[in-house]
């Protein structure tokens, strides 16, 4: 087996896992709606701002929103293997780096999903302005990569810690701070209509960076 | 290390009686509050040299799997995180003078705040895993997968929004835009506070050693 096609099988095993379970992957879901409800209640009320005052605001909002709810889905990559036993096979059987590709893999496709669900939202509830489709497209991609990535990495480093869960969020925040930081200044210029050439070069360096560091590390992290 | 111990205690004191009597204030910065740099750049130095420090030791530490190498960079990361808080404190009295806050979200500020909470989780991570055996190799992975991403924190996510912060000494012109007298303190407190860490860093790791293996007798053999 190559190991693009067993990155791949790794993805599509964690696919049809989540999808047999289905509460894990709901909970995700219904997290970005909900967030995205409060949220549009919030603005309409207490923090209803003039129109030209909302784009830095929802930028942020969206992106603080997309982090939280990844953080509910993303960590299990790797804790789900140690809470079900299957851990050890895997890692008898598969290369890490090869696990860790199809995990990554697998946390994007569900980024992505997760990004589905919730820009509508956000066009709707929020009157938010998409200006440049492609740019919006580029930043989620570039920044849903990245957030794929070191959360995936992070799982693996706390899959076997007491308190993961808590853990998790606290070591990945700051890591992806960087991250967030350009992705809501790339939003803010996209939703403006400009393509965000600045910070998606900052997020590409970044996404290229944080994957050289997880292929390098991912034995370490992974591995016995 | 018993030699540099006593020349510390001179050098500091008369690099500390420098900093007050022998540069002039700079211009362009309300009353006495420019000489902050001789205590708050070497601080923000030095914790960044023990975050390096403390990357190059778990790189020691996964390849040869020496213990050793694992206390070091676990004394590092307290050091740096140490030289951090007092980066923070130092830099908020500035503030508080130049800006009337103590606090003002400036992007510089921020990121430095991020930074010492990115090795606070290093020690977070250390205290969560249980298992001895592994607990070394995935601090060890954090620190690395850390200090890719460290560049974005200090260099980046600083530069993409507009700051309040002077210019660095790594600024856009290149230059060191400093009158001789303050460029020697400055350069001295580098060193000084450099060899204080080095001192510092010797009395932990040895500590952490000691703490590992239990006391060792005048025979050189470990206690029970």
């Amino acid at each position: 087996m190559s190991a693009l096609s067993g990155a791949w099988a790794v993805c599509v095993k964690d696919a049809t896992e989540e999808l047999r379970r289905k509460v894990a992957i709901v909970s995700v879901f219904f997290f970005a709606a909900t967030a995205v409800t409060l949220v549009s209640f919030a603005m309409v009320g207490a923090l209803a701002l003039p129109p030209a005052d909302r784009p830095p605001l929802q930028a942020a909002l969206l992106w603080i929103i997309l982090f939280f709810a990844a953080a509910t889905g993303l960590p299990r990559a790797f804790v789900a293997e140690e809470e079900s036993g299957t851990g050890l096979a895997l890692r008898k059987t598969i290369p890490a780096v090869v696990v860790l590709a199809g995990k990554t893999l697998f946390n994007f496709l569900l980024f992505l999903a997760m990004a589905a669900v919730t820009i509508p939202g956000f066009l709707i509830l929020l009157d938010w302005k998409a200006g440049s489709a492609g740019a919006v497209a580029a930043t989620l991609l570039a920044g849903g990569f990245g957030l794929a990535v070191v959360s995936t990495f992070l799982s693996a480093l706390v899959a076997r810690a007491g308190q993961r869960h808590v853990l998790f969020v606290l070591i990945a925040f700051p890591l992806l701070l960087p991250l967030l930081q350009a992705a809501i200044a790339a939003t803010i210029e996209a939703a403006a209509g400009a393509f965000p050439s600045a910070p998606l070069k900052v997020l590409v360096a970044y996404d290229g960076a944080a994957a050289c560091g997880a292929y390098m590390l991912a034995g370490v992290a992974w591995e016995d | 290390m018993k030699a540099l111990k006593f020349l510390l205690l001179p050098y500091m004191a008369a690099v500390i009686a420098a900093a007050f009597l022998w540069p002039e204030p700079a211009q362009g910065f309300i009353g006495e509050s420019s000489r902050i740099v001789f205590f708050h750049v070497p601080c923000a130095w030095t914790s960044t040299l023990a975050f390096l420090v403390a990357a190059a030791y778990s790189a020691a530490y996964l390849r040869t799997r020496n213990p050793w190498h694992d206390d070091v960079a676990a004394a590092a990361v307290r050091i740096g995180l140490l030289f951090g808080v007092l980066t923070l404190i130092t830099g908020s009295l500035f503030a508080n003078i130049m800006w009337g806050s103590w606090w003002n979200w400036d992007p510089r500020e921020s990121s430095y705040l991020l930074l010492v909470f990115l090795y606070a989780a290093y020690l977070f991570l250390r205290s969560a895993v249980e298992d001895p055996d592994r607990r070394p190799r995935v601090a060890a992975a954090y620190a690395l997968f850390a200090v890719v991403l460290m560049p974005f924190l200090t260099f980046v996510a600083p530069r993409i929004t507009a700051s309040l912060h002077p210019q660095t000494v790594i600024n856009p012109q290149g230059k060191i835009l400093m009158d001789t007298p303050t460029r020697a303190v400055f350069f001295g407190a580098l060193a000084g506070f450099s060899g204080l860490f080095l001192w510092m860093l010797s009395i932990e790791a040895r500590t952490r050693r000691l703490a590992r293996t239990g006391p060792i007798s005048r025979t050189g053999r470990t206690s029970p």
